[in-house]
């Protein structure tokens, strides 16, 4: 199942690489991605769409521990297509 | 005051006064530092060695350890102990020296990209950028790896950081909060557990982490909820309680696995649905509603999907609990208390060969109260958690997650340096012995007198077994007939020993070495043949356990 994440944190050089990591330890492919830092570079705002068999809830309970995240949401394609109809 | 002198006078803010580690070039300016004295470091002669010896000291004190490395090699040694503790959710910092901040990214000598290595194997890690961020990396480093599910945490700190100015910091420490107890769902909790007819108790190491012992037992005592645990939380229920069975799993008791087959409610407490534990997952437990109550909610429906979970302190949970012993678990526990009698473990072996199962038995019965036992990984570490009993998680130190051969040695050293008023035993097999086998070097230089019981069977014990079992006796490397002599090897670190063969000798060989004054290495040589039973099959439920080759 596809799943849409909106991901925002404390920046830090290699939060985005602690994020995607987790993301294929736990058994997740990127399908799309958009990361952008404020323009202090203090925060980032990561947009990532993920694929897996898996359920979504097992990624964002392990991103929600990583220190510096500040927010995980997510909306899965079927309750994407629904707010679309 | 420079980089390095600030470390160390914030390892002294920590209360931390004992470090264990090995020096190198980029890390020389924080060596310095602590030739001034103040916090003692003890040199270990592997950085793994350094990182095991301080999850040895973490484990059988519940503090934070701490271990020092160098960059590039120093750093990359020490990753085996890191992802040991991430396993099993110790409190280690780890701090590495970098080559200078300007030579980050030119492979300069000894560079390796730590921060990176670091990602899959601690709970979190820093590089230090600048002076400015020393203070704050030191205080959310500690606070890190003590808070929620422990963990280690590494801070790299690049040369010219260590040398350069400091900046002093001051912590601010912020109020905590804590958030108030869901009481609705303590109320299902507890309906649930009145309800249940035969409840069970699956205890795991996150009970010991979260210095909640003392209520877990009143609880287990006011209900007499039966009761089994986990290798991690051996220790945490008194080994004598009425309806405990042991450890659960692949090599769990057969009452432990029966029992968590029948159950009709689980109730798992800081423990995680390890596969070595569930067994084949979808029929673990298929009989059960489950509870289940962990400080991380990254656990809850991980494996197992849950009826109801609370994640929170499990020293504020457990206290919670308030349960009476019902009528109506009567049977249930009349039932376990025979599984317990018909399924006890049996001691009586023919022939002379030493059986290791007896002889830990008798060990536990005879070493004196509070002895840490720390084991390294294979067959001897299944046995000692079948047949030894503790009666705190920290004197059972076991590497359960990681599963890491040559943990014992250095673990013991760790714990020996933490407790040097107890007794500290390493119990190792001839395989795991020797992936550590220069931490006898520290052993010596401390003179530590950490008993070490030696079992050898000339084999990779449990990989023979398996190879035995389900690779049609097809022993690919796993036979060690060209074994050094151990006991010439340890006498060259002035470490007395000796070595039996048979059942005979067993009674005055113990006590030599539970009576000497300083270490000891018993040598014990035992048959290859022998097994560690019962044992769940890969992919088997738990009650489809084998109990002899037969």
């Amino acid at each position: 199942m596809k799943s849409l994440l909106i991901i925002q944190g404390q920046n830090s050089p290699e939060l985005l690489e602690r994020l995607l990591r987790i993301v294929r330890h736990r058994g997740f492919s990127v399908q799309n991605l958009q990361a952008e830092t404020s323009e202090n570079e203090q925060e980032l705002h990561l947009t990532l769409t993920v694929h897996s068999d898996r359920e979504i809830s097992l990624l964002t309970k392990q991103l929600e521990k990583v220190f510096g995240i500040v927010k995980v949401a997510t909306l899965s394609q079927e309750a994407m297509v629904k707010a679309s109809a | 005051m420079n980089g390095a002198h600030f470390v160390v006078q914030a390892l002294k803010q920590h209360q931390i006064t004992q470090v264990f580690g090995y020096p190198g070039g980029a890390i020389m300016p924080l060596y310095d530092a602590l030739y001034d004295g103040g916090v003692d470091h003890l040199l270990c002669r592997h950085e793994q060695g350094a990182a095991m010896a301080a999850i040895g000291y973490a484990r059988s004190t519940g503090k934070v350890g701490v271990c020092i490395a160098t960059s590039g090699p120093g750093a990359t040694n020490l990753i085996t102990g890191l992802a040991d503790a991430l396993m099993d959710s110790i409190p280690i910092v780890a701090i590495t020296g970098q080559v200078a901040s300007h030579l980050i990214g030119t492979d300069a000598f000894q560079e390796i990209d730590v921060l990176g290595l670091s990602l899959a194997c601690t709970k979190h890690s820093f590089m230090v950028k600048s002076a400015d961020q020393l203070g704050p990396i030191i205080e959310q480093a500690f606070k890190l790896a003590q808070s929620g599910r422990p963990g280690p945490v590494l801070i790299d700190i690049p040369k010219d950081i260590q040398l350069g100015d400091a900046v002093n910091y001051v912590a601010i420490h912020a109020a905590q909060t804590t958030e108030a107890i869901d009481q609705h769902k303590l109320n299902k909790a507890l309906s649930m557990i009145n309800a249940a007819n035969r409840p069970l108790l699956y205890v795991g190491g996150g009970v010991g982490m979260a210095n909640a012992i003392a209520p877990l037992r009143e609880f287990i005592e006011a209900s007499k909820i039966p009761s089994v645990c986990t290798l991690k939380a051996i220790g945490a229920i008194a080994h004598d309680s009425a309806y405990f069975m042991g450890m659960v799993g692949m090599h769990g008791s057969k009452a432990s696995n029966l029992a968590i087959q029948e159950c009709d409610l689980l109730i798992a407490i800081g423990a995680r649905f390890d596969d070595r534990v569930t067994g084949k997952l979808d029929e673990f437990a298929q009989h059960a509603k489950v509870i289940h109550l962990d400080i991380d909610a990254a656990e809850i429906d991980k494996l197992r999907c849950v009826e109801l979970a609370m994640t929170d302190d499990l020293k504020k949970l457990l206290p919670l609990l308030n349960v009476k012993s019902h009528e109506h678990t009567h049977e249930w526990r009349k039932k376990i208390l025979k599984m317990k009698v018909d399924y006890a473990n049996r001691y009586d072996h023919p022939g002379e060969a030493i059986y290791a199962p007896a002889m830990l038995r008798q060990l536990a019965e005879m070493q004196p109260r509070d002895t840490v036992i720390c084991t390294d990984v294979g067959q001897h570490q299944m046995w000692v958690a079948q047949h030894m009993f503790v009666d705190r998680p920290e004197n059972h130190i076991s590497s359960s997650g990681l599963g890491t051969m040559g943990f014992g040695i250095p673990a013991a050293v760790g714990a020996q340096v933490a407790r040097p008023n107890d007794m500290v035993i390493a119990v190792s097999g001839d395989g795991s012995f020797m992936m550590n086998v220069q931490e006898l070097g520290t052993i010596k230089r401390r003179k530590l007198p950490v008993k070490i019981l030696l079992i050898d069977n000339q084999r990779l014990g449990m990989v023979r077994q398996w190879q035995k079992l389900f690779f049609d006796g097809r022993y690919s490397e796993t036979i060690l007939t060209d074994n050094p002599d151990f006991v010439t090897l340890a006498s060259a670190f002035d470490i007395p020993g000796e070595t039996i063969v048979v059942k005979s000798q067993l009674q005055g060989a113990l006590t030599r070495l539970l009576e000497s004054d300083g270490p000891y290495l018993l040598h014990v040589s035992i048959s290859e043949e022998e097994n560690v039973w019962p044992l769940v099959p890969p992919g088997a439920p738990n009650d489809k356990m084998m109990e002899s080759l037969q």
